[in-house]
């Protein structure tokens, strides 16, 4: 079916089974199944149009994701209209290490947070941090990857990712606290 | 001799050396800290705690069969008959 590109690499073996992946990817940066159907759509229609220009032996899974990131960012998160809150660099989100290490050093209490509550709290963290968490924590991309994919410097990939985690880790502490999975440290 | 690495340098770093993504020279220097200090080698695995347990939760939703049969007649389409 799908048209060999120029080195004999059909579209199908290439892009096909990164289908989850984008699809992950897709649910993530949408919050919204429906959505994500879509921008896995379009994403695969539009890497169908310009497979010639997928250069052979290259990473298609990082090709097809920055595709999918950049349809998302033209297309779909216009609409939404999400307002710039804050200047991203500036974010020096709280460590919470400090408040934990005599209750739970190890981090116990990570393993205890369900599924949901988990990808609760990273749909709830700024689309710049979680794009980079989700490349990199979730799918298993390498920081150039990522810097290719977003084209900002790998420098940029580190800084947000720091920040990133630092705020998931926040969010599911605070929850581990009101669960009652960890006894916050006195005041 | 270089400085040996502290605590605050070590810490920034613990999350990039998990994740293997530090030049072999800097990975040696918070392997070295971490051989000596034991509040650091304790963050670190707080810090693998919660890497670990966001690639468990990483990997569990798959493509709907019914997006995946509909990309798939799409391509069909594009491809046009023969």
């Amino acid at each position: 079916m799908a048209e060999p590109s120029a080195a004999g690499h059909s579209f199908d073996d290439e892009a096909l089974p990164h289908l989850d992946a984008l699809y992950r990817v897709a649910l993530r940066l949408t919050g919204d199944a429906a959505r994500a159907e879509d921008l896995v759509q379009d994403t695969m229609l539009k890497a169908y149009r310009s497979w010639r220009q997928y250069r052979p032996g290259t990473n298609a899974k990082g090709w097809l994701l920055t595709i999918l990131r950049n349809t998302f960012i033209n297309d779909y998160r216009r609409r939404k209209l999400e307002p710039v809150a804050m200047d991203l660099e500036a974010v020096e989100p709280h460590a919470i290490y400090r408040d934990i290490e005599t209750a739970d050093p190890e981090g116990a209490f990570f393993s205890q947070i369900v599924d949901e509550k988990v990808l609760q709290a990273v749909d709830a963290l700024p689309t710049e941090f979680r794009e980079v968490l989700v490349l990199s924590d979730m799918e298993g991309l390498h920081y150039a990857e990522i810097a290719e994919t977003l084209q900002v410097p790998v420098g940029t990939v580190k800084s947000r990712l720091f920040r990133a985690r630092r705020l998931l880790q926040a969010a599911l502490y605070q929850h581990a606290v009101e669960m009652g999975y960890i006894k916050p440290r006195k005041a | 001799m270089p400085e040996k690495m502290n605590c605050k340098e070590a810490v920034d770093q613990l999350q990039d050396y998990l994740k293997r993504e530090l030049t072999p020279g800097l990975a040696a220097e918070v392997r070295q800290h971490l051989d000596h200090c034991r509040h650091c080698f304790d963050h670190a695995r707080f810090e693998e705690s919660f890497l670990r347990m966001l690639e468990e939760h990483a990997r569990k939703e798959t493509c709907p069969g019914a997006l995946r049969q509909r990309i798939l007649d799409l391509l069909r389409n594009e491809a046009g008959p023969g």
